[in-house]
């Protein structure tokens, strides 16, 4: 199979696509690909040609780290749980997050997300949850924590999101979904992060909900938003 | 103020840094990553600890003598004391600073039973526990984050600490993005890097975890404990790119195993141990299963009887993993399991306090050796992590202030002279293909079960990479960490070959097939140091460590 992988050798040099024609089975995942192409003394592209290595990021490859976050076939998604089987075409494309700065090949800097959840001061500090005396409610409202506390930071949210630019005023879905977390646990932040929600994503998410459709930890962020629309 | 720097950003690092910036301590936390890249995301199982409201007949004595008689009495009774005795303030901590416990209706948090442990007490949040305790912590960071107390350095990688006589005064690192190495000096330098995982490539942990700073210091003089207690977990589910692993808590919650003989299901563990053969120690139900699947059959985890609703609720990520990576429908079907390397049981060897060889040099969580002996029960690593971190940064904060300072400009002049000198040769050699060859020979001659013969084979492999490696010339195709550690990597790999080879005894996760009973004359801690190129191993017969 023909797979393309849009490459760059250091931040400030071009990228450019170079393809490779890689033995795949249908069980394969993007990882998996990438692997093989790399699991070998020397790297031959599709015209014959010795190449580099293929950079990117892995750590847990199995959907828990998000660090293999990616473009494959248009679409942002983990390389690690992305089946051959899933994708159609006969050549598969493969591109950073373009959301990031590139440092090289498929790794991107994603320092972005942190320095954004600083300038809100996103901690708990203190446990003081929202008081819910039932205890269906309350079984509920751990279980959206839980599934909120799940959020990889791994920036696909951010990728497909038709407001999200770089990062310098509107911080996506990520981060509404820390904003619940935080005033769910800790009652007393309430003011302080609704006014960040506002001001960095209530006013300006246009509620296309891409965001939903590619997290890989299907985080509720509409259940999230819906939490902290009632708060104000 | 007093400074220190804490390398890794998994549960131990961040745990060590909090308590630090809490006394007041200014920390550096280096990590390459974000702490969400962690191997700590992925444990699974639980947290133990005794709280209020035991199982009946439970207690922290039993808590204590469950770790020592799981790691076959070889970590030390102090340190496993104190271990056991702060699992409830640990656990209470980590709810009040945010981590999502599962609970039951009254709220109240929810126990299992894990594997070699007499009672339930292992505490969890469905089966990411891991995961929900670093996202809890990550926001205790940032919470001194803001204040300027610990500062965050990504793209930053471990180089070498600063060491003179016998002190150590800060750490080079490598900075991805000025390709330099740059001195960083402090009071304090904590390691928190992990398990050595590389010197196997895949195994069920992440593939940051190298061993690297393992290897490194111990180039620099300090000594090395227990490396060849190595945890097979033993269920483990084959997909096409690594072994995953499917939780103890499977097991926890009544998972049984077998293996079809004549059409009919063997369950081999109860018929072995009795009714709770499946929670057998790792050690000993990872070479049951050995033992089986080498005869040639395959073994299989069967929790369909616990139903779908209920799965869904308790176990819902192994549910998802099966399905994702192996259609698999666990409510329906059986898991066919099989070990693979989990966790190191050694590493760092430390004091009580956390302290190595070396002053002001410290080790926590999986890259220091000391809580769980030849053989760590599920639940005690992420106590540990918490552990680790909480006695060092107690320890860092009781000292007094040591004002002195050293020069080491040559040292890091020499390191940059070294790096560039490796990027100006021309030929290409990959780097990958030897830690291909080095998790080749390593899972082939220091498996689940070991000889003499084989440890040899993989000595002198290792003799021969070693021998070329500092002839190599730089791979330009992977990063500038990757070259410059891969020395370090094959020298912790030969540490750990020469102290399997040297415990000629069948002890918890080390099984030597020529030499298969324990031996009294091996009841102790291995400790191997690098006394000016020569490795030099003892057993640590005056406890000079914890024990």
């Amino acid at each position: 199979m023909k797979i393309k992988i849009l490459r760059q050798t250091l931040p400030n040099t071009e990228p450019y696509w170079e393809g490779f024609d890689v033995d795949v089975n249908k069980d394969m995942t993007i990882a998996g690909v990438l692997d093989h192409i790399n699991y070998n003394d020397d790297i031959i592209d599709d015209t014959g040609k010795k190449t580099s290595r293929i950079r990117w990021e892995c750590s847990c490859l199995q959907g828990m780290c998000g660090s293999c976050a990616m473009v494959i076939n248009g679409i942002p998604a983990l390389a690690c749980e992305t089946m051959i089987r899933d994708l159609k075409g006969k050549e598969i494309t493969i591109r950073p997050l373009q959301k990031f700065p590139v440092i090289y090949d498929l790794v991107v800097d994603r320092s972005i997300i942190y320095e954004n959840l600083k300038k809100i001061n996103m901690f708990i500090g203190e446990y003081i949850p929202v008081e819910n005396k039932k205890p269906k409610k309350r079984e509920k409202e751990l279980e959206h924590q839980y599934e909120v506390a799940k959020c990889l930071k791994c920036g696909l949210c951010l990728e497909v999101c038709p407001n999200y630019v770089n990062g310098n005023n509107f911080f996506g879905a990520l981060f509404a979904n820390d904003c619940y977390l935080v005033s769910s646990r800790n009652q007393s932040k309430l003011t302080e992060i609704i006014q960040g929600y506002e001001e960095h994503f209530g006013k300006t998410c246009s509620k296309a909900f891409s965001c939903m459709d590619v997290c890989p930890m299907h985080i509720p962020t509409l259940a999230s938003m819906a939490k902290m629309n009632r708060y104000y | 103020m007093r400074e220190a720097i804490v390398t890794g950003g998994g549960i131990s690092g961040l745990c060590c840094a909090v308590k630090l910036a809490e006394a007041g301590v200014r920390v550096k936390l280096i990590a390459p990553y974000p702490s969400e890249r962690s191997q700590s995301v992925m444990a699974a199982g639980g947290i133990n600890g005794v709280l209020s409201k035991p199982e009946q007949g439970d207690s922290v004595n039993c808590h204590i003598e469950d770790t020592l008689k799981g790691g076959n009495y070889l970590a030390g009774k102090e340190a496993v004391t104190g271990l056991c005795q702060q699992a409830e303030e640990i656990i209470k901590y980590l709810e009040k600073i945010g981590t999502v416990f599962t609970v039951d209706s009254e709220g109240s948090l929810v126990k299992r039973a894990f594997g070699g442990q007499s009672y339930k007490r292992t505490y969890f949040c469905g089966a990411s526990t891991g995961k929900q305790i670093v996202s809890a912590l990550v926001m205790e960071v940032r919470r001194f984050e803001v204040k300027g107390m610990i500062e965050r350095h990504f793209w930053t990688f471990f180089h070498s600490a600063l060491i003179r006589g016998e002190k150590c005064y800060g750490a080079l690192v490598y900075n991805e993005r000025t390709d330099k190495v740059e001195a960083i000096y402090a009071d304090f330098l904590v390691m928190a890097t992990g398990g050595q995982n590389s010197l196997f490539g895949k195994t069920t942990g992440s593939a940051l975890c190298d061993g690297y700073a393992a290897g490194q210091l111990f180039l620099q003089g300090v000594e090395l404990k227990n490396l060849e207690f190595i945890q097979y977990h033993p269920t483990t589910l084959e997909t096409c790119q690594k072994r995953m692993l499917i939780s103890e808590a499977v097991r926890g919650e009544g998972g049984r195993l077998f293996y079809v003989e004549n059409g009919k299901r063997i369950y081999f563990m109860e018929e072995i141990y009795g009714p709770k053969g499946n929670l057998m120690t790792r050690d000993v139900v990872s070479r049951e299963i050995d033992k089986i699947v080498k005869s040639g059959k395959e073994v299989f985890l069967d929790i369909s009887f616990m139903g779908e609703k209920e799965i869904r609720h308790r176990i819902p990520e192994v549910s998802d993993l099966c399905m994702k990576y192996r259609g698999i429908d666990i409510s329906r079907e059986s898991i066919p399991v099989a070990p693979s390397v989990h966790f190191f049981m050694g590493g760092l060897a430390v004091h009580l306090n956390h302290e190595t060889n070396i002053r002001n040099l410290f080790a926590v969580g999986e890259c220091a050796s000391i809580y769980h002996g030849a053989n760590r029960l599920g639940g005690n690593s992420l106590l540990a992590a918490m552990y680790s971190g909480m006695v060092a940064a107690k320890e860092i904060e009781s000292r007094d202030f040591e004002q002195e300072t050293v020069d080491f400009s040559d040292t890091e002049a020499k390191a940059n002279l070294g790096l560039k000198k490796m990027k100006d040769t021309k030929s290409q050699f990959p780097v990958m293909y030897i830690r291909d060859m080095l998790a080749d020979t390593m899972g082939q001659n220091l498996g689940i079960v070991r000889n003499e013969e084989a440890m040899k084979k993989g000595l002198s492999d290792l003799d021969y990479y070693l021998s070329i490696c500092d002839r190599l010339s730089f791979d330009s195709s992977v990063s500038m960490y990757t070259n410059y550690s891969l020395k370090a990597i094959l020298t912790l790999a030969k540490a750990t070959l020469l102290c399997a080879l040297y415990r000629n005894e069948s002890r918890g996760a080390h099984f030597r097939s020529d030499f298969p009973d324990i031996d009294d004359a091996f009841a102790f801690a291995t400790i191997i140091a690098n006394d000016e190129g020569q490795f030099k191993i003892r057993m640590d017969k005056e406890h000079s460590y914890e024990n």
